[in-house]
């Protein structure tokens, strides 16, 4: 183990192209910001409560995880009330953290080196919402001349480059739920080839009535708890937010003189090619994402500790992601502290990976893993330690963070303690 | 090490045929796919002309299972990869053992399934919604269908720059393989013509109207007044060069850089936005290890729309300087339409039929170029001119800007 340690290092330090996080910004249902967000995480608050975007009564379930004192005045200042929808709210505000606590100022002279991509599920769903509710009320004449500007995913990258003066690469990544892991990916690879000094990454989505119709409908909604790997578990519970990592090439970091919270070590991505809805059966595509990974951060699985997992609550996903834990880590499986913040944020979609690198990233700063809450009754298919209940005190170097997403996508990225 | 960048099949489905040839020729013959828009009555619209797919079938390009789980964007997308996958002579056995990628532009994804899934529920109760109508109400949905069809197990992303789109996927897809992280990927765009993006856009007043005189979706035209909106999908396959070359692939063409910048103002401040495409086109140029003078022919984002048509002129002046009055430059929307996230992906196909026939079509329909036009190379007429090296440009609608430089592979 000591010389796979060590390969790591030499490796390491003969890479000039090293990716570090440099800031972190969230916007969740548990808290806004860092600080307050990574205190609820390892307190164990829980985000759920009855949906109050819309009403319910025609559904079979009620709860959703909402932001609810999110106040869009404190962090947009320049784009208008009617060019942005509640989704690039989300986007603008966590950047916005994200690049205050990387000390980063936007200048001109700088603006066109930055970039900016955005993950997301579902983009500005309640602009298209509010298209249907003028059709079907008959009234397709009331549609607004800015329905077509405030719709489009892409809108959510290009709102945080105009809130924020940003000049450079500008991309929305809709990879449904493995998009914040896709803005990471997309985001590493543009610093590590040059194309930007520093890219501003992660997802975004707001609350949306089609995506509980959806999830609803497909029975994948749990009536009052989240409860991921529970024997009991019932469900998701779909839920919002936003959070964004300013990521930069190790050097520009030092000149800057930038606090380096990790760094993004490696990732894999994958499709399974094989239902939009449901995941593999034998789990060999979550088996590859996590094997590509690991490969291309040069880390041997054995140093993992800790991994976030997709985690949803569903039945099926919790069990498949449990098979392929254990294909890729072998007996080590056992040994390394997995937790799903799902249990408290429930899904937010397109942040969700996002919002769980944050974690990942305070996990290695902090040397503490938040907690799998509501796993009271482990189900036996679901035998690793997921870290029940209570946050752990835990010598965090390594993090591996899980998304799964509709289409068959498969992501996962490897952060890792930088320097040593 | 970087790796070179081959095209090796095309795929096409655009209103002037479902292939680079059929587009290729109605363009040069100076025919356009835009038309009389039949939908809906002309009552309360002020634009009645689109460019569409009318005679679209699935069933013709996909068989052996059913195609009813994708809806008509999924369907699109995966027929456009099927062909491409074809062209490019990659046997299904072959692809097996490879990690195939797909990497797929879209502006709206499938925004009329999204739409028509919500209006169901709204109508008839959330109870009554299709699951697998949900499937397709993500904006992935065409690049997951896409991939169960053709059992492509690679990287399998979305990306979204507006109206360039395309272009976003075929750069994104280029640079992964060029830095070696991905040796074999499909890439491209698809958006469909959907009333929900007609309105919108008419709402907005981007489209060609007959408020002032006839509707004019001509690029560069004095006269022109909006763009027609099209639908379509195209893909390309990228490959490592040597890896191509190895399986014996032909080669079509090299993508030899892209570059992205974004303008803050959205349009709003012409000079902001004439830098930002320059910046995109220089760097676009840098990163490929080009000059101006290296390059035979622009293909244009040009579409008929007043403020950027203008943009783009005055930032391809500023790249090209004298070169400008020669400077031969197509803008094939003329024929398409503004296709969103197929356009970028039609212009590439297109342009690698300049490169094998030396022919460069003309903007078809162009009467009268904007006063003080400081390019003399766009011309209405059809012209010959070999060309190994083509600069293509994508303007979004909202700040995207993107270029990239292709070449044959004689360059």
């Amino acid at each position: 183990m000591r010389d796979q340690a060590a390969n790591r290092d030499n490796a390491t330090q003969l890479r000039s192209d090293r990716i570090v996080v440099t800031g972190l910004g969230v916007i969740t249902s548990i808290g806004i910001g860092c600080e307050q967000f990574w205190k609820a995480l390892l307190a164990g608050n829980s985000g759920v409560g009855p949906v109050e975007a819309f009403d319910t009564s025609d559904f079979p379930v009620h709860l959703g995880a909402e932001v609810k004192t999110f106040e869009p005045g404190r962090y947009v200042f320049h784009r208008l009330p009617t060019q942005i929808d509640r989704a690039s709210q989300f986007a603008i505000a966590a950047a916005r953290l994200a690049v205050c606590d990387a000390g980063l100022p936007i200048s001109d002279s700088e603006a066109d080196d930055i970039g900016i991509v955005v993950g997301t599920t579902s983009g500005e769903p309640r602009v298209i919402e509010r298209f249907d509710d003028h059709y079907v009320a008959g009234e397709v004449k009331n549609i607004g001349h800015n329905f077509i500007s405030t719709y489009p995913c892409s809108a959510l990258a290009a709102n945080v480059a105009c809130e924020l003066g940003i000049g450079g690469d500008v991309v929305t990544i809709p990879t449904a739920c493995a998009a914040g892991n896709h803005a990471t990916a997309y985001a590493f690879d543009a610093l590590r080839s040059g194309k930007a000094q520093v890219m501003v990454a992660g997802g975004a989505d707001s609350f949306s009535r089609i995506t509980y119709t959806g999830f609803a409908r497909l029975g994948a909604i749990a009536p009052n708890l989240c409860q991921p790997f529970d024997l009991n578990r019932k469900g998701m519970i779909p839920g919002e937010g936003a959070a964004f990592l300013v990521l930069e090439r190790l050097d520009h970091a030092q000149i800057r003189s930038a606090r380096v919270y990790a760094e993004v070590a490696g990732y894999g991505l994958s499709c399974d090619a094989h239902h939009m809805t449901a995941a593999h059966p034998n789990a060999h595509g979550g088996v590859r994402a996590m094997e590509l990974a690991l490969k291309s951060a040069g880390v041997d699985p054995r140093h993992v500790d800790y991994i976030s997992a997709h985690g949803t609550g569903t039945p099926t996903n919790d069990r498949l992601e449990t098979i392929a834990i254990k294909r890729v880590f072998g007996d080590y499986a056992h040994q390394v502290p997995i937790s799903s913040i799902k249990s408290m944020l429930g899904h937010t979609m397109g942040a969700a990976s996002a919002i769980e690198a944050v974690a990942c990233v305070l996990a290695i700063a902090d040397d503490r893993i938040p907690p799998t809450i509501n796993l009271v009754n482990q189900d036996p298919e679901c035998d690793l330690d997921f870290v029940p209940l209570v946050s752990r005190s835990h010598k965090v170097n390594v993090a591996l963070n899980n998304a799964y997403a509709f289409g068959g996508n498969n992501s996962s990225v490897v952060f890792a303690r930088c320097g040593a | 090490m970087n790796h070179r960048v081959a095209v090796t099949g095309v795929g096409l489905i655009s209103p002037l045929g479902d292939s680079s040839s059929s587009l290729f020729s109605a363009l040069c013959d100076g025919r356009t796919g835009v038309s009389k828009l039949q939908e809906f009555s002309s009552n309360g619209h002020r634009c009645h002309l689109a460019s569409r797919l009318p005679d679209f079938r699935g069933e013709r390009y996909l068989s052996g299972r059913p195609l009813r789980p994708l809806d008509r964007t999924c369907q699109l997308a995966t027929a456009a990869c099927g062909l491409a996958l074809k062209d490019s002579g990659w046997h299904t056995e072959e692809r097996a053992d490879i990690d195939f990628a797909l990497v797929l532009g879209t502006m709206f994804g499938g925004m009329h399934t999204i739409a028509e899934f919500d209006r169901a529920a709204l109508t008839s109760g959330p109870a009554s919604v299709s699951p697998m109508a949900f499937a397709n109400t993500v904006i992935n949905a065409a690049a997951g269908q896409a991939a169960i069809w053709h059992n492509l197990h690679g990287v399998n992303s979305t990306v979204s720059g507006n109206s360039a789109s395309g272009i976003c996927a075929v750069g994104h897809a280029a640079d992964l393989v060029r830095h070696g992280q991905l040796r074999t990927v499909l890439a491209g765009g698809v958006d469909e013509f959907s009333f929900e993006s007609f309105v919108g856009f008419e709402r907005a007043g981007s489209l060609c109207n007959d408020d002032a005189g006839p509707e004019c979706p001509i690029p560069f035209d004095r006269r022109r007044n909006g763009f027609a909106l099209a639908e379509g999908a195209g893909f390309l396959v990228l490959e490592d060069l040597s890896s191509a070359e190895d399986r014996g692939a032909k080669v079509l063409a090299e993508v030899k850089g892209c570059a992205s910048a974004f303008d803050c103002s959205q349009g709003r401040d012409s000079a902001l936005a004439i830098r930002t495409l320059v910046r995109a086109m220089n760097a676009a140029l840098s990163r490929s290890g080009f000059a101006p003078d290296d390059i035979d022919f622009v293909s244009a984002s040009a579409n008929g729309s007043i403020p950027f048509d203008c943009i783009e002129l005055t930032a391809l002046d500023v790249v090209f300087g004298d070169r400008g009055s020669e400077l031969p430059v197509t803008a094939i929307k003329c024929g398409i339409g503004e296709a969103l996230g197929a356009s970028g992906p039609a212009q590439l196909a297109a342009a690698i039929e300049t490169f094998r026939t030396g022919r460069l079509p003309g903007v078809c329909g162009l009467q009268e170029l904007p006063p003080g036009c400081p390019l003399g190379g766009i011309r209405a007429e059809t012209i010959e001119t070999p060309a190994t090296s083509a600069l293509i440009n994508a303007v979004g609608l909202d700040g995207h800007c993107l270029s990239m430089v292709l070449a044959s592979r004689d360059n």
